[in-house]
């Protein structure tokens, strides 16, 4: 480029001048990025590793005991799901599973789930049932495995680094939608009665409590009541398995996200006669399945959600 | 280089692309950073478009459009492939969130939008003057 | 110069208008799940999204399409087959013994929502009977799938 002209007419002194529009946005833009990263106070990496930051895991409907050409082994995708989980480079403080852990509520499906639940490593393991785990004996089975020291049907609550959660039970209504009942209502109402209304709610339940979609029963009858006692938080974040999908909405205060599942995929809301598994073509299988990992640092609005393919 | 893009459509361009710059900012700043790969990549548009909107109030270098260009449509590819195949392993659904997705859609697809118009402006603007008496402004 | 600069941009503009080109295309796929709880336009009249909040919904008043034949059918024999109950409303006289059969290769029951009658799970192939006594109209479901919902209509 030493020629005065290059062929197609730039001179030197364009090509200098063009460099140093170049030179000068370049300069400009890193500034920048250290004047807004200074902004966001810590970085990324400091972020994961603050102490007080509440970090947990949710994953979803198992369905161990399922033999469908959906998914011939869902044992298998839920130990990698276990194992992934175990890989995220930072014990959680919880890992919460959104129900059906089981497919048919056998004692060897609950037998089996548990001890796969035993191999998480994590502070705490918590669950809510799905209508799965509750198909023949109105979640007895569940209860007598996973119901110590909960509620009514097996609902209950707790505080980890500020955060209140609440693990709510609407599966067990015989009715196409899910149904929380007068109980774990007030349960719900009394539960909130007395946080601060700037406390962080994260409410679970397996099947989600906004109508994402009602004609396949994919919501649940008297959410509203219950999410009515949840208008004054700041920061209210609903977690449901059920659907088989990432879906998320929100409204108003509170935001909603659907989890994928381990087992098996279900069609998009409305595509298809009904919610019935989905066998994808071959090798496709796990890009439909995964795990949800949820951050919150004290002081920030709102949770961080990351989901994550099943690897 | 001695035509200066339409002043109007130039600092039209620059305010959607600060737009742009400032939403991702935004979203960086609420939570964006802590997602690897995507929060790196939000940091990097915003502070990009920040620098190359307030360069383009001062020239229409040729170098400046092009990163226009460039940061946007690298803003909205990554925007589709979030909510389809995924972005460095990140997904997210539909026009979430609200409002930022958005906005940010219009004002980068209408970056893209005055770049283009006032590249084909210029254009005519040139063959024009080439031609015969020449409009050395166009409006 | 000025063919430099064109040669430069025309890339751009090329890349931003299929860029347009693929946000219409990509807003129309990602819109579409957000507009999940709208009607659908398909051929199921469902209770939409807006009723939902009220909870004015009876499980009767969305009959999905799977549930296809919504006429009553005088037949005493219910096959459940690809997640529904087929008839998905039957008639029969008190006394009458129904049976249901799972032809469906995933487990199903069937279970009266307001009692009555419960199925153990029923694995591929396996059947279950019931005998109606008593007149009167019963709502089931199937507490595994509880989106499969019909109907057993007992005359006297």
């Amino acid at each position: 480029m030493s020629a005065p002209l290059d062929p197609k007419g730039m001179s030197r002194r364009q090509l200098l001048r063009h460099t140093a529009w170049f030179g000068a946005a370049v300069v400009l833009t890193v500034t920048g990025g250290e004047v807004i990263s200074h902004l966001g106070g810590t970085p990324a990496a400091a972020a994961a590793q603050d102490p007080h930051a509440l970090r947990f895991v949710q994953i979803s409907d198992s369905h161990l005991g399922f033999h469908g050409p959906a998914n011939a082994d869902v044992t298998g995708s839920f130990s990698r799901a276990i194992n992934q989980v175990n890989a995220l480079g930072l014990r959680p403080d919880f890992v919460m599973h959104t129900g059906d852990l089981t497919h048919l509520s056998t004692p060897d499906q609950f037998d089996q789930v548990r001890q796969m639940l035993g191999g998480l490593r994590t502070g705490a393991v918590f669950t809510v049932p799905g209508e799965h785990d509750s198909v023949d004996d109105h979640g007895q089975k569940y209860r007598a495995m996973f119901g110590s020291g909960t509620h009514g049907d097996g609902w209950y609550s707790f505080d980890v680094k500020g955060v209140h959660v609440i693990a709510l039970v609407n599966t067990l209504a015989l009715e196409r939608l899910g149904h929380l009942g007068a109980d774990q209502l007030d349960f719900v109402r009394n539960d909130v009665a007395n946080l601060p209304s700037d406390t962080p709610i994260v409410v679970f339940s397996h099947i989600p409590l906004f109508a994402m979609y009602p004609a396949w029963g994919w919501g649940t009858d008297d959410a509203t009541q219950a999410l009515s006692y949840l208008r004054r938080f700041s920061s209210v974040t609903c977690l449901n398995g059920h659907v088989h999908q990432l879906f998320s909405k929100t409204e108003n205060n509170i935001t909603f996200y659907s989890a994928t599942t381990t087992a098996y995929p279900l069609p998009h809301p409305g595509q298809g006669p009904g919610p019935i598994p989905l066998t994808l073509p071959a090798g496709q299988l796990g890009t439909a399945l995964g795990v949800r990992d949820v951050t919150y640092q004290p002081g920030q609005h709102a949770l961080a959600i990351r989901d994550r393919k099943l690897a | 280089m001695n035509q200066a893009l339409p002043p109007l459509l130039r600092v039209s361009a620059a305010g959607c692309l600060a737009a742009s710059g400032a939403l991702h900012a935004q979203l960086y700043l609420h939570g964006y950073r802590t997602i690897p790969g995507i929060g790196p990549a939000f940091l990097l548009q915003a502070s990009g478009s920040l620098a190359v909107a307030l360069l383009l109030l001062l020239s229409s270098a040729a170098v400046l459009r092009l990163a226009a260009a460039g940061l946007v449509a690298g803003a909205l590819v990554g925007f589709i492939a979030s909510r389809t195949v995924g972005f460095l392993g990140f997904v997210e659904y539909g026009l979430q969130p609200a409002p930022q997705a958005l906005i940010s859609l219009l004002v980068e697809t209408a970056t893209l939008g005055l770049l283009a118009v006032s590249l084909l402006e210029r254009r005519a603007g040139s063959f024009t003057t080439r031609a015969s008496t020449g409009r050395a402004e166009q409006t | 110069m000025r063919q430099f600069r064109t040669s430069l941009a025309l890339p751009a503009v090329a890349a931003g208008i299929a860029t347009l080109a693929g946000t219409a295309i990509a807003v129309g796929i990602i819109t579409n799940p957000t507009t999940a709880t709208d009607p659908p336009t398909g051929p199921a009249p469902v209770v939409s999204a807006q009723a939902m909040p009220e909870m004015s919904m009876h499980p009767t008043a969305s009959p999905t399409a799977a549930s296809g034949q919504d006429a009553p059918v005088a037949t005493n024999a219910v096959a459940i087959q690809n997640f529904a109950f087929s008839p998905a409303i039957v008639t029969v006289k008190v006394g009458t013994t129904v049976t249901w059969t799972n032809r469906d290769q995933d487990a199903h029951t069937a279970t009266a929502m307001s009692g009555g009658f419960h199925s153990p799970t029923l694995n591929a192939g396996q059947s279950y009977q019931y005998t109606f006594t008593t007149p009167g109209r019963f709502e089931y479901l199937c507490t595994i799938h509880p989106f499969m919902t019909a109907t057993v209509v007992v005359t006297p």
